[in-house]
């Protein structure tokens, strides 16, 4: 799992089936001390439709990413699930 | 997943089963301007992508299996969406 912010919105109309209403995001892993960037930015499928751009959200990835979607499956290695509030 | 540019189709005569009837391309990371940075990887298409577009490719163990009901998919990377537009702010 990684801590990232949300940097854009990827729209695509054309898409894999299992992605119909989910929305792609870029997002850039951030460092849990001081929120630089941490690692390349990648893009993350949002299957509960949480974030927004800017946001600092936890994204899971590789195969549990899949696991985020209420089917099980989706063809994403990279799924966003859960908004980041504050780190104490 | 990663945003990339479809370059070119692979041709290929003798091919595993799993990758029958199916089309491979060459796609090179792009930024999110557009501008080609990083590795080129090969992608399975799975959005009907043509040349040129901007895609999405990503894939994780076992992907390929279920989106193409396969017992044995040696894939790994598909292309599983054609970007329109993307609306980006680069963070400080």
């Amino acid at each position: 799992m990684k801590l990232a912010k949300v940097t854009g919105v990827v729209w695509a109309t054309q898409k894999a089936k299992e992605l119909n209403g989910c929305r792609l995001f870029l997002v850039q892993p951030i460092s849990g001390m001081d929120e630089q960037p941490n690692g390349k930015p990648f893009v993350a499928a949002d299957p509960r439709n949480l974030a927004a751009s800017g946001d600092k959200v936890i994204v899971v990835t590789s195969t549990d990413a899949a696991q985020a979607f209420d089917s099980g499956f989706a063809p994403v290695n990279a799924s966003i699930v859960q908004l980041l509030d504050d780190l104490d | 997943m990663f945003l990339a540019r479809v370059k070119r189709k692979v041709i290929a005569s003798a091919k595993h089963p799993a990758y029958e009837g199916k089309r491979v391309f060459v796609v090179q990371r792009v930024n999110p301007d557009g501008q080609e940075v990083g590795e080129e990887w090969l992608a399975m298409d799975y959005v009907s992508a043509g040349i040129d577009d901007i895609v999405v490719c990503g894939g994780a163990p076992g992907v390929a299996k279920e989106v193409f009901q396969l017992d044995l998919a040696p894939i790994r990377t598909l292309i599983i969406a054609i970007v329109d537009t993307i609306d980006y702010k680069d963070i400080e």
